[in-house]
């Protein structure tokens, strides 16, 4: 089991000044209110801090295109509204922050290889599972998890990364950057791409090339909910993942597959979450000798997340109630 | 969406008296399915590449063939197995045509041709599905949602009003045909993941959201009778 002090969480108030408007899903206070609430709670001081340096460029550029980096960081600069779709909107702090999402999420990487950590829960904003190589989809810019997955591999030498991927939408940002990779196993479960978007992760995107079967999507129906979830990770994502054999587990971790969370229409309660979060450190225990790292994604219901995120920690650091 | 649009003018063709052995090396390697066969210009038939299967032996004998069926088999052509004077498509004709006469006669595949009968093209199963796959815009990342409305003139109106109040782009709109009498069920396809507020608006106007899978798996009729 997990020993007392060897679970992290990344926070950084920086991040928080990205700022995308009051009305946006993906705001400043949705983070706010977690960090309010992991403090209150008395959570936050039962776990190691770690605070968020901004990523080395080289290891955003072992993901992103370097034209991409500079159209980003050129649209921040500018004071444009948005940058490539409405929906990703921006102001001049997004690039920092961006660059500190991703940079926490290496700061944890460096924990947990060096042994200091087991676990980290990295409560960063702009999330990254959508964000393409050359693209900037659905409020993510550059995509943190793709990005600790280069550099487990290139920095520490781990050679084979599991990804599990429990946003409520397909994380089709991680799918295409490793699609043709044998190294990295990416696997999502999220609401059928027919009705949520972004329109992709259907059941028979496998991979391509050398990395074929190292894609494995789940879509779940508009609808369903704890009963479909807990099926589809015995049946479908547990044995992918125990096969693959990873040495080092990531976990793209969305709460907006919550019935309360109107941005889909997947219908998880609190105890369909704790079962994800219990499934982590399952799979941790059972292929990476316990290490994990949780990423924040999607989770737009301020009322919830708070505590969906307090609970999933909680897992994590062998603390439950 | 004419067929002019869509159909691919690449064209393949052979003559009524090509060998059906040749033909078959031809269909396999350009990756063919329906052929044209023409005679000075005009269109006379096509085969497809079960009437190839069904002129060759079976896989299943294949070691024991009789030196005479192959042979026999090398000798005949294409006029022997095509089907003559196939159902043809014009140029004018829509998609939405074209979807329609594939679905009722059950073909895979139109030649395209003029009023003299000369071949100008070939639009098959597939070019149409791709126009659809199109038109639904299903390859852009959107979200679907449904919205039950009541059976009477300006509901769209106030649906897309949200929408365009929220500056979101439509993917696609598709209205249900099966539904209750009262009511209709809208499907906009909307290009944006951010659809927390456009549905909470709908629902303050007094609109149902339903699951879409609800209305796909009781509504709509499996085994509709042709």
């Amino acid at each position: 089991m997990n020993e007392t002090g060897k679970t992290g969480l990344v926070c950084d108030e920086r991040c928080l000044l990205h700022d995308t408007g009051d009305h946006h899903p993906e705001s400043a206070s949705r983070l706010r209110a977690v960090y309010a609430w992991l403090k209150e709670s008395g959570l936050a001081a039962q776990l190691v801090p770690i605070e968020a340096q901004p990523a080395n460029q080289r290891w955003i550029e072992a993901v992103h295109n370097i034209h991409y980096i500079r159209k980003f960081e050129d649209a921040c600069l500018y004071g444009l509204p948005d940058f490539e779709h409405t929906d990703n909107v921006i102001c001049r702090d997004s690039y920092d922050a961006a660059l500190l999402s991703a940079g926490g999420v290496l700061e944890a990487v460096d924990a947990v290889v060096s042994g200091r950590l087991d676990r980290v829960f990295c409560a960063l904003r702009p999330p990254g599972h959508h964000a393409e190589r050359d693209k900037s989809m659905g409020f993510c810019y550059f995509n943190n998890v793709a990005i600790a997955a280069r550099y487990l591999q290139l920095q520490h030498g781990i050679e084979k990364v599991a990804i599990i991927d429990f946003d409520v939408h397909h994380g089709n940002g991680i799918q295409h950057i490793f699609e043709e990779d044998p190294t990295v196993l990416y696997c999502s479960l999220h609401e059928h791409p027919s009705f949520a978007w972004p329109g992709t992760g259907r059941d028979f995107e496998e991979g391509k090339g050398e990395g074929e079967g190292f894609t494995f999507n789940v879509p779940v129906l508009p609808g369903r909910g704890d009963k479909e979830y807990r099926k589809a990770v015995e049946m479908r994502i547990k044995p992918k993942v125990k096969a693959f054999q990873p040495e080092f587990l990531l976990v793209a971790m969305g709460f907006d597959a919550h019935a309360d969370d109107l941005m889909a229409d997947i219908q998880l309660t609190a105890e369909g979450f704790d079962f994800l979060s219990r499934t982590v450190v399952e799979l941790a225990e059972c292929c990476t000798g316990g290490r994990v790292i949780s990423v924040l994604e999607g989770g737009y219901n301020p009322l919830t997340l708070p505590r969906l995120v307090e609970s999933h920690l909680r897992i994590l650091a062998g603390l439950e109630k | 969406m004419f067929v002019r649009d869509k159909m691919v003018t690449e064209l393949v063709v052979v003559s009524p008296q090509d060998t059906i052995l040749g033909t078959r090396r031809l269909m396999i390697e350009k990756q063919i399915r329906h052929m044209p066969v023409v005679e000075d210009g005009r269109l006379v038939g096509i085969v497809t590449d079960r009437d190839i299967r069904d002129a060759m032996p079976s896989l299943l004998f294949e070691e024991g063939v009789e030196p005479e069926v192959c042979k026999e088999i090398a000798e005949h052509i294409i006029s022997d197995i095509m089907t003559p004077d196939p159902i043809t498509i014009s140029v004018v004709h829509t998609l939405q045509d074209a979807l329609l006469i594939m679905y009722h006669k059950k073909v895979g595949a139109f030649p395209v041709v003029d009023e003299e009968g000369h071949l100008l093209g070939i639009i098959a199963i597939r070019d149409i599905l791709k126009a659809f796959i199109n038109l639904l815009n299903i390859e852009e990342p959107g979200t679907l949602l449904c919205v039950v409305v009541e059976e009477k003139p300006g509901q769209m109106k106030k649906v897309v009003d949200v929408i365009t109040e929220e500056n979101i782009s439509l993917g696609s709109v598709l209205v249900a045909r099966y539904w209750d009498e009262d009511h209709r069920a809208l499907f906009p396809y909307l290009l944006t993941c951010n659809v927390a507020t456009v549905k909470r608006k709908l629902m303050d106007l007094g609109f149902e959201l339903i699951e879409p899978m609800d209305m796909l798996l009781d509504q709509v009729p499996v085994n509709e009778k042709e």
